[in-house]
């Protein structure tokens, strides 16, 4: 018997015994179940790969977020990079009140998407409980940059844009949520600092 | 007529959660088998199989062709254990003797076998992760390389490379086993 079949015999044998059958406990299904009742159930929700979409993020002081306010969308959206300023930053009233009531754990996020074929962009993420309608980003006058500036307290929140009510779309420019490994992956952001 | 892995996650999202015990079971055996096998001991395989059922169905509206759930629900538990293997919590149980393990299946010659099953368990525990991985997806379920790459996210020529040198390395660690092997034919 030549060496090549000996070869092959031995695969054989360890693929007939990685195919063979191995037993759970017995409660597996019922952990399972007991686990999945305690679950909220999942949304109705399509999520769809837009490779059309270009995304940028950019995280900016309440001063920035009054400057992009202001005029200024357009520099935002064509950099390529993302921003972040310091937390001792001092904030005049008037940037604070651009800003709303941000309270003074937080830190004021903003989120950029350039999506020229959308006519409507939302911001879904652990911190407004996965809800594609509570954040609407807003488009910028004359350009294809969307944005929301969103409070968030100091941490680590995973989040994913809404394209018109359907197309979830990752951050590219973010790193991706470890945890998702199944199906297009959210982004995450982590927020540095204390208050503003 | 069974029902179909769409209709069920249909179930399932219109609000009936009891309709995904029947994924569960028609599921749970063969990712029991490639858990078991990647990992190496039952409570990480019990685990990780667990814990991709359960972020199976929090994330089941994600599922886009809802008729291959089986697939998604496979590329879930290899990257679960991908991370469990990454944890290694349990490394110095994977050669601690699993009797139910062993008598998992009917044996012609009960001592023979189960001192060969012993071997190739161990055998397998000596590759890496990848070259497991690729061997078990090719062998224990029988996959093409393309469907491999999609669930993998690796490239067809890795693949193999990876399935070849496993083979490679489980010849060289099973040298000694080549006669009763043979013997056995």
């Amino acid at each position: 018997m030549s060496e090549r079949t000996d070869d092959e015999l031995v695969i054989e044998r360890v693929a007939r015994e990685v195919r063979s059958p191995v037993h759970l406990d017995a409660a597996f299904d019922a952990r399972v179940m007991a686990a999945v009742r305690a679950t909220r159930l999942p949304l109705r929700r399509r999520r769809v790969l837009a490779g059309m979409l270009r995304q940028r993020r950019v995280m900016l002081s309440p001063i920035g977020a009054l400057a992009l306010a202001a005029g200024f969308a357009g520099v935002v959206a064509a950099s390529t990079l993302a921003l972040y300023a310091p937390a001792t930053k001092s904030v005049t009233p008037a940037a604070r009140g651009a800003a709303g009531a941000v309270p003074a754990t937080r830190r004021l996020i903003q989120f950029v998407l350039t999506a020229p074929s959308a006519s409507r962009v939302a911001l879904a993420g652990d911190f407004n409980g996965w809800s594609t309608t509570a954040t609407l980003l807003r488009r910028a006058p004359g350009a294809n940059v969307w944005s929301v500036s969103v409070p968030l307290a100091p941490g680590r929140h995973a989040y994913a844009f809404v394209v018109d009510d359907s197309v979830w779309v990752a951050d590219p420019a973010a790193p991706r949520a470890p945890e998702n490994d199944f199906g297009p992956p959210n982004s995450v952001v982590t927020v540095y600092g204390a208050s503003l | 007529m069974d029902v179909s892995d769409a209709e069920l996650v249909e179930q399932v999202l219109g609000g009936d959660r009891e309709a995904y015990a029947s994924l569960v079971a028609r599921y749970r055996d063969q990712l029991a088998r490639y858990a078991r096998r990647m990992l190496g001991n039952r409570e990480d395989a019990e685990d990780a199989l667990q814990d991709a059922f359960i972020r199976a169905f929090r994330s089941l509206d994600r599922c886009a062709d809802r008729e291959r759930f089986g697939a998604w629900l496979f590329r879930i538990l290899v990257n679960r254990c991908r991370t469990a293997g990454k944890r290694g919590a349990r490394d110095r149980q994977r050669f601690v003797h699993d009797a139910a393990a062993l008598l998992d299946a009917a044996e012609e010659h009960p001592a023979d076998r189960t001192a060969m099953r012993e071997e190739i368990e161990r055998a397998l525990a000596e590759l890496g992760a990848e070259q497991r991985e690729a061997f078990l997806l090719k062998y224990g379920e029988e996959l093409g390389y393309e469907e491999m790459a999609a669930l993998t996210g690796v490239g067809v020529s890795a693949l193999k490379m990876r399935v070849k040198r496993a083979c490679e390395r489980l010849r060289d660690l099973l040298e000694e086993e080549v006669e009763s092997v043979r013997a056995d034919g």
